[in-house]
């Protein structure tokens, strides 16, 4: 694929207009609340949008198609089973804990809810994941722009990390999360011409249904049993695993989300936030799945267009690029490959952005030199912006020195992700909940996971310890261990904390549901309520997964 | 505090009338007989001028 004088100018213009925004609101950034929180001063559209776009990292586009390709529709899931309802439940059940409780922090949460030793904990598991998830995205976009456009490895790496760093260094959260929002236009813009011409091409929805096994264009038809769908899932896995634990863990508990809707302007603005963004999330399968789907029909019917091959079956990560290439001519080409950028770049600026907030206020001042003055804290931030940026730098470096460390570390992610959604859980929503209930349940959830890990095989991945069960795939695997995982953390947390001293009532006012004062409603308009809205939501998802059934 | 609608709405403006600028003398893709940079460059600059519209009514409420 090569790129043409007009690709690069538009590249190079959404550069500037990062930048500028950066820039323009450095003035707007004079302490480290500003800085790292964003003085809690950001309109509720724009949070919405960013909560969304965070999670929009280039992997999650271009893996996004590629499992399109090779599971079909059932990858809707992850958006229609999986996130919406975590989103539904964290906007109208968990906001008013985060952000009642005046806490600036996932962590700090943790803290005032539990204790310091499961702050300290969470703060140090999260910050070393964001890094890495920083400096592995890193490496992911590095490697493809150089197979695709055959652009130096260095290169890329050097220019994306510097252009992150810079508008994050200038503006903080607040620049972070108003280029989110550009990026998630242009995501969505430079993406959805893809769909419509692929899908067209490929004889619409219908001529990819003649084209296709019927397992790749049913959500729910072939999960009955895990020998019937490509996943090698059956529903109660899937709906337990993945709809439960991996998506209300991941949307429920993960700062980087939880930040953008903590930046909200009001309680009910921060209430609000993921359930707005549920509205566009519910519309991503067509813009990212679609393709992929696409690609494979327009595969077996000669179109012209081939899925790379790879062995014995096809090279499904590059099915979103070589669409591009085929459909796009210079021009749009240099939208979507910049769009392909702008989620990269949101993607890092979130982690970048959650890690400098939990390092600064979870770790350097709860450990490290507590009783500064708030400017010292506003130049730590900014110092360990410039940090994270670096150390993901290294990440992406190391990432291309082991291939394994990939695989290694998201499931190290999985292992501690999973069970965190418990603790939460139980924390908000049992006022008996202790904090040495709350330590031990995490150690013991996360122990679970690698036992199941180190006890099962799929894949040829896993089996460390003996292998006492196959799954079908290692998607079945993840799913399990996450369900495993929870369970563990669930159900030591409560038995360590039956066995220990119950916290005083005092100390769960604003944190626990019966000890927290619930935002008043009355005479709100029903589309600025959370629970009308979470109703028109989940209508519409129910809507969505019966046409695809 | 910026208003947001303004950066935004100015790149997709310029961006869609560079499409529309190069519409009409690239060659098209391999896979469509579609002119896309052209209906790709109106609906960018349609979106863009809709959002400098909403920042200037902004502005003025």
């Amino acid at each position: 694929m090569s790129l043409s004088p007009v690709d690069y100018v538009i590249l190079i213009l959404y550069f500037l207009f990062v930048l500028g925004i950066g820039w323009r609101l450095r003035k707007s950034v004079t302490s480290a609340g500003e800085f790292l929180t964003a003085g809690h001063a950001v309109p509720v559209w724009i949070t919405s949008l960013a909560f969304l776009a965070a999670n929009l990292g280039a992997q999650e586009v271009v893996g996004m198609c590629a499992s399109g390709a090779k599971y079909g529709i059932m990858t809707s899931h992850f958006y229609w089973l999986g996130a919406i309802p975590a989103m539904i439940f964290v906007g109208v059940f968990m906001m008013p804990f985060y952000y009642g409780s005046k806490a600036r922090s996932v962590p700090e949460y943790l803290r005032m809810r539990f204790d310091e030793k499961t702050r300290g904990l969470n703060a140090i598991t999260f910050a070393i994941m964001t890094v890495f998830s920083s400096g592995i995205s890193m490496y992911a976009l590095a490697k493809m722009f150089n197979l695709v456009l055959g652009w130096n490895f260095n290169n890329s790496i050097v220019l994306s990390g510097a252009i992150v760093l810079a508008y994050t260094y200038l503006g903080g959260l607040t620049s972070a999360i108003y280029n989110e929002v550009l990026q998630f236009f242009l995501i969505v813009i430079g993406f959805s011409p893809l769909a419509i011409l692929s899908v067209h091409r490929a004889g619409g929805w219908g001529g990819i249904q003649q084209r296709l096994p019927d397992v790749m264009t049913h959500a729910w038809k072939y999960v009955g049993h895990a020998d019937q769908n490509p996943m090698g899932v059956e529903a109660f896995g899937l709906v337990a695993g993945l709809g439960f634990v991996l998506s209300f863990g991941y949307w429920c508990t993960d700062f980087l989300v939880i930040q953008r809707a903590m930046a909200a302007n009001s309680m009910s603005a921060a209430r609000r936030t993921p359930l707005i963004a549920a509205f566009p999330k519910m519309i991503m399968p067509f813009i990212v799945i679609l393709p992929g789907i696409a690609a494979l029909a327009l595969t077996k019917m000669g179109s012209g267009y081939a899925l790379p091959p790879k062995g014995a079956g096809y090279d499904y990560d590059q099915a979103l690029t070589t669409l591009m290439a085929q459909f796009y001519p210079s021009g749009m080409l240099g939208v979507g490959l910049t769009a392909l950028m702008a989620s990269f770049m949101s993607g890092m600026a979130g982690n970048v952005t959650a890690f400098n907030t939990v390092f600064t206020y979870d770790i350097y001042q709860s450990y490290i030199r507590p009783h500064a003055s708030d400017k010292h804290y506003l130049t730590v931030g900014r110092v360990t912006t410039v940090a994270g940026v670096l150390l993901s730098i290294a990440t992406a470096y190391l990432a291309a020195q082991f291939n394994d460390i990939m695989d290694f570390l998201q499931l190290v992610f999985g292992f501690v992700n999973a069970p965190l959604f418990a603790t939460f859980l139980l924390g908000m929503f049992w006022k008996r909940a202790t904090g040495h209930g709350a330590f031990v349940g995490l150690l013991s959830g996360t122990t679970a996971a690698a036992l199941t890990h180190g006890l099962t095989v799929a894949e040829g991945k896993g089996g460390w310890i003996a292998n006492v069960h196959d799954f079908p795939s290692q998607m079945a695997q993840n799913f399990w261990i996450a369900i495993f995982a929870w369970t563990t953390c669930f159900l030591v947390t409560i038995v360590v904390s039956l066995a220990t001293t119950a916290p005083a009532e005092s100390q769960l006012r604003g944190l626990v549901y019966g000890f927290t004062d619930l935002p008043r409603e009355e005479g709100v308009r029903w589309y600025l309520r959370p629970a009308p809205l979470a109703i028109v939501v989940a209508v519409a998802l129910v809507f969505l997964n019966l046409i695809f059934l | 505090m910026l208003d947001l609608r303004l950066p935004s709405g100015l790149f997709f403006a310029i961006t869609g009338v560079l499409l529309l600028g190069v519409s009409f003398s690239n060659p098209h893709a391999p896979m469509t007989d579609a002119n896309v940079d052209l209906y790709a460059g109106a609906a960018m600059l349609a979106f863009g001028l809709a959002l400098l519209g909403l920042a200037r009514w902004n502005s003025r409420t």
